[in-house]
């Protein structure tokens, strides 16, 4: 947790005009996020192409890099190669001088703000103008980029009106239509006047030395038209091979950024303009620019390359569609980073161009909701690298003592973990409400009932409630392995014995493995992956007690664990790797086992009973489980409400509800504002996370709306007495 | 016209329109030209600017706007030299070619009334500066699509100038000429004829512009809505002429 973070979190989360803009902003994308292109039936083979191509050409790279100036150079023109910001910003500034350039017309471009090019030039007093009418309220306002590729999406029309209003001197109405008025009219001067433009290139492409900018206001076709000298800055990690490729791309990109087919302009430059009209012969400088420059900037991208870890962060096209569906994002906007990139991946491309340390604070903000991944069009991998990212600042620099404790002396040993817990249940008494809940905790807790309110630790957790099941020695009922996980454990035991009870009437036999604990989440998502690896060994050992035919769980983030992490964790381990496959094979998400046990179960009459339906993350994500769950409720006679952004994720996520409980619950809210929207009175999940989340929040808001896990209202359902 | 192209047509009809296009089927020259001027005059439009065609040049398009007084400005270098020249029979490729350079010095020293030397540069500066002013005061602009793709209802547009951008983006309407046999289904089909039309024209060099245009211009940066009529032209209008008769 930082301090600092956690204010710019405050600032953000309490600015009024910021979270009118977010929230205008989010009724906009409303209609149209069932186009969103993660939905689309073509997205998964479109998707796959781009991570081909771009796997392909940043594999070979080097190579491209030369074909790409050859084939530049041939088409007339001039390409440096900048190591750094200084050096792609020194150049830039001596085309300018050498031109005698007064003013310049620039194109949106996210490396150009990385390498401070604006300031750097507008230093030596000449004028640059940002023409994205974005980016262009961005400058007037003195401030960064917000997002990728809506760089004003944080500001209110009166806050636009008052910014142009200063520019011209005049008095412009807070009228969207007159605000873009207004910019069309002050840009189109710009260009005119310009002697120098400037962009950054979407793609470029080896086979031709082409640069392609996508714009969808044409500011792009003009001001790389335009003005007699023409620079791109492009990143090494633009190059792509062939003009097919850039079909590929061109596929999705506009997709993914606004729901468009197509961007509306893709300019495609290959050189200065030239004419023969005049002697037959090729001159250059036709009614477009003389003279073009190729800036190719490196800074930090070739560590990048070289790392096997984080290369595949070089395939992100800043389409943005990874910060348009970031829960954490959607709450403070991308100025609360602090760096140029924004999110999931812009915490990556901060650790290598901004530099490792400041990277930290960002990974923290992570949710691990994995929204970003599965919206990517070239299907990066962005909380793996996360997670990647975290674990080598601990390899770095070690944990911070709490954690250190908390991970390695208590959650590793589920002995001392109990004793823990116990000490808890005592010490919480004065606090706890006579339902059990606890809504006030004192300093320097409180913060963790600021948003939610808490389920009271039971007396008695749920393993010593089980001590009575005995392992299985039918022989023919399969046999269930329960592995609980601590939410279940210490706070809803009674949903555990739920679990048994329901898998009981399924004629199944559940039992307890003894030697469980926790499966290590929170110590592997901060980093501690020395305490995870541990974990899984101990879990392991006693999930193999009773040799299960499956094993279950309700919570489906040590199921993520259980199934696809202790896999990879132990991947090298003599002896570990295969027993941690085997264990995998068998683990079952609660509702996933209850339809293979019963999979011609007769459909129970409806009974008019209607509910909504959330998606746990790692359940949809992790696990890839989304009708299982919504099958299970239609088997018992229920009438599904669907719920708006039904797989947002709820705020529980990462180490957010810990260290930033106020972010947590902004993020809580508007959940729990769409559950309110769909008019029912119980909201069904397949998470203990969210279980305790989602009623923690409608506690705190005195709403009659139930939270069951599906376990729990299958319990309900069930013959009372079996 | 075969099934597969009205297919193609069709399709590209729809994708464009759905972009923010219109886009008419003209069956003549008669309808093309008519349809053009109609639009000119509903928005009073005086000047015209023109990127190289080959299509309006067979439908005579210059001469009807022309005719019924509106100013038509020629903005390929060959062709604007033509014009000067009072040269109606305007070739494909090389359109000055014939004309040595002090011929065309001549020819744009009397248009702007001011002595231009005879030297290539000389020229081309001074043609710059007075077409740029052309486009800046031009109500419509006129292109021809060398290429469209039915998939995306994108035109596409080969130059080395630079002219048919200003053209296509600087006026309040711009006018692309469609010819029906340029239709292909696909992005990745366009590619195969780009990689054929380009390495054929121009000596082999890659065309210096190629750009891809798809429906009309928005913006999504004033916040409460998608805006369409960023920077570019108020309306796209696409005239697809189909000349083999039976476009039914």
């Amino acid at each position: 947790m930082s301090r600092t973070m956690r204010k710019r979190l405050h600032q953000a989360l309490t600015n009024q005009n910021l979270q009118t803009a977010l929230q205008r902003r989010r009724l906009l994308a409303r209609p149209f996020r069932h186009l969103a292109a993660a939905t689309a039936p073509d997205f998964e083979p479109l998707s796959r192409e781009i991570h081909r191509v771009k796997e392909e050409a940043i594999a070979s790279l080097p190579r491209l890099i030369e074909q790409f100036k050859a084939e530049a150079i041939k088409s007339g023109a001039h390409i440096f190669e900048a190591r750094d910001a200084r050096s792609a910003n020194d150049y830039v500034l001596k085309v300018a001088q050498q031109h005698n350039v007064k003013h310049i017309v620039k194109s949106k471009s996210m490396l150009t703000e990385e390498i401070e090019l604006r300031e750097h030039l507008e230093k030596r007093g000449i004028e640059v103008r940002e023409t994205d009418i974005g980016e262009w309220i961005v400058q007037l306002a003195g401030e960064r980029p917000a997002h990728i590729v809506g760089p004003a999406m944080h500001k209110t029309t009166e806050q636009i009106a008052e910014l142009f209003s200063k520019a011209t001197g005049q008095k412009v109405e807070p009228d969207p239509q007159v605000l873009l008025n207004v910019s069309r009219r002050a840009l189109r001067q710009s260009y005119i006047e310009a002697d120098m433009g400037i962009s950054g290139a979407n793609m470029a492409i080896a086979e031709t030395g082409t640069i392609a900018v996508v714009t969808n206001e044409g500011n792009g076709c003009m001001s790389t038209t335009l003005p007699p000298v023409y620079v791109a800055v492009v990143g090494y990690e633009k190059i792509i091979s062939s003009w097919e490729d850039a079909m590929a791309i061109l596929r999705l990109l506009s997709r993914s950024t606004m729901a468009l087919k197509m961007p509306v302009y893709i300019s495609c430059i290959t050189g200065p303009s030239w004419s023969n009209a005049i002697s037959g012969v090729a001159q250059l400088g036709g009614q477009g620019p003389t003279e073009v420059h190729i800036v190719l900037v490196d800074n930090g991208r070739m560590t990048m390359w070289e790392s096997a870890d984080f290369k595949e962060a070089l395939y992100c096209l800043r389409c943005g569609a990874c910060l348009n569906n970031c829960p954490v994002f959607a709450s403070v906007a991308g100025q609360t980073y602090g760096y140029i990139y924004q999110g999931g991946i812009g915490t990556i491309l901060t650790a290598f161009l901004h530099g490792a340390d400041k990277a930290e604070e960002l990974a923290n903000l992570c949710l691990g909701c994995m929204a970003c991944q599965k919206v990517c069009p070239a299907r990066i991998d962005i909380p793996r690298m996360i997670k990647r990212l975290k674990a080598e600042f601990v390899e770095k620099r070690g944990l911070s003592l709490g954690r250190r404790v908390t991970y390695g002396r208590i959650l590793k040993h589920p002995k001392r973990l109990d004793r823990t817990v116990k000490l808890g249940a005592y010490l919480q008494r004065p606090f706890v409400d006579k339902d059990s809940m606890i809504r006030n905790l004192p300093y320097p807790l409180n913060s963790l009932t600021e948003t939610i309110s808490l389920p009271a630790l039971p007396a008695r957790p749920l393993k010593t409630r089980l001590e009575g099941y005995r392992l299985p020695n039918s022989g023919t009922r399969p046999r269930v392995a329960f592995y609980a996980g601590c939410v279940t454990e210490y706070a809803y035991p009674n949903l555990g014995e739920d679990v048994m009870r329901v898998l009981r009437e399924y004629s199944a036999e559940p039992y307890y493995p003894a030697g469980q604990a926790c499966c290590g989440a929170p110590a592997l998502y901060a980093g501690d992956v020395k305490t995870a690896i541990s974990l899984a060994k101990t879990n392991i050992s006693a999930l193999e007690e009773g040799e299960p035919d499956y094993i279950v769980t309700v919570c489906p983030g040590c199921a993520v664990l259980l199934k696809k992490e202790y896999p990879e964790l132990l991947a090298n381990k003599l002896g570990w790797s295969e027993r941690a496959n085997r264990l995998a094979d068998k683990v079952r998400d609660f509702s996933q086992l209850i339809l293979e046990l019963a999979p011609s179960a007769e459909k129970k009459p409806q009974m008019g009973k209607k509910v909504t339906y959330h998606d746990p993350c790692h359940l949809k994500r992790g696990l890839d489980i989304q009708s299982e769950p919504r099958q299970l409720l239609a088997q018992e006679g229920f009438e599904l409400v669907e719920l708006f952004d039904a797989d947002t994720c709820c705020g529980f996520g990462g180490q957010v509800v810990l260290d930033y409980p106020e972010l947590s619950g902004s993020i809580l809210k508007r959940k729990l504002d769409e559950i309110e929207a769909t008019g029912v009175d119980t909201v069904v999940t397949n998470c203990v996370a969210c279980v305790l989340q989602l009623r923690g929040g409608l506690d705190k808001r005195r709403s009659k709306i139930k939270v069951v896990h599906s376990a729990e209202l299958l319990a309900q359902q069930a013959k009372p007495g079996i | 016209m075969t099934l597969a192209t009205r297919e193609l047509i069709e399709r590209f009809t729809a994708e464009a329109g759905m972009a923010g296009a219109t886009v008419y089927e003209a069956r003549s020259a008669d309808e093309a030209n008519a349809y053009i001027l109609k639009l000119a005059q509903e928005h009073q439009a005086k000047r015209v600017v023109k990127a190289k065609s080959a299509l309006a040049q067979e439908i005579g398009l210059r001469d009807c706007l022309a005719k019924a007084g509106l100013e038509v400005i020629e903005t390929d270098l060959g062709d604007w030299f033509a014009q000067l020249a009072g040269d109606k029979t305007l070739g494909l490729a090389e359109t000055a070619s014939g004309r040595t350079p002090e011929q065309i010095a001549a020819l744009v020293s009397k248009a702007i009334g001011d002595k231009v030397k005879a030297e290539a540069q000389a020229i081309l500066q001074t043609a710059r500066r007075v077409l740029r002013q052309s486009y800046i005061a031009a109500d419509v602009g006129i292109s021809e699509a060398d290429l469209a793709i039915a998939e995306t209802g994108t035109i596409v547009m080969l130059c080395n100038e630079g002219n048919s951008r200003l053209v296509s983006v600087l006026p309040l309407i711009h006018v692309t000429l469609l010819n029906s046999d340029a239709v292909v289904p696909t992005l990745d089909a366009a590619v195969v004829r780009l990689k054929s039309l380009a390495r054929g024209k121009s000596d082999g060099r890659w065309p210096s512009y190629v750009t891809y245009l798809t429906g009309r211009n928005t913006t999504g940066d004033i916040p409460e809505a998608l805006m369409a009529r960023a920077q570019g032209p108020a309306e796209e209008h696409i005239v697809i002429v189909n000349r083999t008769g039976d476009a039914r």
